[in-house]
């Protein structure tokens, strides 16, 4: 559905994702996992057209990312980027505008559930307000794959809870998910795969259930083991 | 294409709405002037108007450009670059609605010349009365108005070619500082310098035009060409946005 091949992004003498091949799958919610710099935000970035790779490729459907792919892959970054001009029901419109697959419906519906108001104005939002916005937005969209950075930074744990039921809400047979978040543990309970990046490679995509069952390890243990006390070697 | 010209105007919505705010307030020193035959209010009006026309068409030009810096270079670059719209769409969206925001500024502002005119000649008392105040105004704010009715269609030409080189030359030197000199220091500054070069090159390919005995013929060929270089400029543009472009 999504993947990328041996691609690689270099900023100056930076390299943020190195040589990563990787391949979502619909249907399934993955976990993308790993320190900050390690790689994940440069990744999802260049999946949503915003970052153009220095060699390799990202595809969607076998084809290269572009206005196409767009159409149908939602990303919601980390940093804030509506117009400062906007309330949150201006947000709406636009999306509105510019996405055939998003429900003014299900956006009143989610901005109702995260106790927002439509005629919020983006610029004054708290750090909180402003994440539960992008989420509320971002899952108004029927998109097929849906790229979520850090949807759980600064959230308080009751809008933690609203935000991973809405994820949930969303997943379906022919949709892939994917989240990037350092609270490993709240993820654990709804993801299918992790993805662990780590000094800009792909370390590895592990199956929970697998993990589990013929491991043992949850995917919090996993990430200690990769992660902690120097952790395993990047290659 | 009309959606993403919908949202470029409304970036600009502020500033437009300023100048038309001060419009105002130089309209009604004017008709102050013109109501109570006080030369000095009317003559601060035509100068206010004047101004208010000469430097917000200008301004509307030149916010075009920072509007677009501010979209590459900052993260509301998202929120472009996140829709299913190609470089090229984003780009011709911004030059139209800049083209027809600079147009309208223009149709606006001698539309109201032509009415206060009018609203001159039927309270001063006839039109050689008006014409006479006009003059003494005029003179004493030192302009020199010569207009040639055969010059209008050319004047406009003339000026949407420039408007337009401005422009995309201008779009041209920020997308390759957003490119080229991603994250370096001094980025802006170094926009500045590739619009003063290219602007340099885009007049020595107009000076390689070849002189004609007709006048009007060396016109249009002057205008031909600009637009040609303008043509080239935006396709590079739309390029390396889409090819190269990290925001």
């Amino acid at each position: 559905m999504l993947e990328s091949r041996e691609i690689t992004k270099k900023f100056g003498r930076k390299t943020a994702v190195d040589h990563v091949t990787l391949r979502l799958e619909p249907g399934k919610i993955y976990a993308m996992l790993g320190p900050n710099g390690s790689g994940k935000t440069t990744w999802m970035k260049m999946a949503a057209g915003l970052v153009k790779p220095t060699s390799g490729e990202m595809l969607y459907k076998g084809e290269p990312i572009g206005v196409e792919s767009r159409r149908e892959i939602a990303y919601m970054s980390t940093e804030p980027y509506f117009y400062s001009w906007m309330t949150a029901k201006d947000v709406g419109k636009y999306y509105e505008d510019f996405f055939e697959d998003f429900s003014m419906e299900r956006y009143q519906q989610l901005l109702q559930s995260m106790e927002l108001t439509e005629d919020l104005k983006t610029k004054v939002l708290s750090s909180g307000m402003m994440a539960k916005l992008k989420i509320a937005v971002t899952m108004a969209r029927k998109a097929k794959v849906i790229l979520l950075d850090e949807p759980l930074n600064g959230i308080d744990l009751m809008a933690r809870d609203q935000i991973m039921r809405a994820v949930v809400e969303s997943a379906a047979p022919d949709v892939a998910l994917m989240l990037s978040s350092h609270l490993v543990d709240e993820l654990e309970r709804v993801v299918d795969s992790a993805i662990f990046m780590k000094e800009s490679h792909l370390i590895e995509v592990s199956d929970v259930e697998k993990l589990r069952i013929r491991q043992g390890k949850s995917i919090v243990d996993r990430y200690r083991e990769i992660y902690g006390n120097g952790g395993e070697q990047v290659c | 294409m009309l959606k993403l010209m919908k949202y470029e105007f409304r970036k600009t919505m502020f500033s437009k709405a300023v100048i038309l705010i001060l419009t105002a307030v130089a309209e009604l020193a004017y008709l102050v002037g013109v109501f109570a035959k006080i030369e000095d209010t009317m003559g601060l009006g035509i100068a206010g108007l004047f101004m208010c026309a000469m430097i917000g068409i200008f301004y509307i030009g030149i916010e075009s450009l920072i509007v677009f810096h501010k979209d590459l270079n900052t993260k509301q670059s998202y929120m472009l670059f996140l829709t299913p719209n190609s470089s090229y769409r984003i780009l011709g969206a911004k030059i139209v609605e800049n083209g027809i925001a600079i147009f309208a500024a223009g149709a606006f502002f001698a539309a109201l010349a032509v009415l206060d005119a009018t609203i001159g000649i039927l309270y001063i008392g006839g039109l050689k009365e008006f014409l006479d105040i006009l003059g003494e105004v005029v003179k004493s704010i030192q302009i020199n108005i010569d207009v040639q009715p055969e010059h209008i269609l050319m004047t406009f030409l003339a000026g949407l070619a420039s408007w337009m080189m401005m422009i995309v030359t201008g779009y041209l030197a920020i997308v390759l500082s957003a490119t080229v000199l991603a994250g370096k220091k001094f980025s802006g500054f170094a926009s500045f310098l590739l619009y003063l070069v290219i602007s340099w090159i885009g007049s020595w390919l107009m000076s390689l035009v070849p002189e004609m005995q007709n006048f009007y013929v060396q016109f249009g060929l002057m205008i031909a060409v600009a637009f040609a270089i303008i043509l080239v400029m935006y396709a590079v543009t739309g390029w390396i946005m889409e090819k190269k472009l990290s925001v």
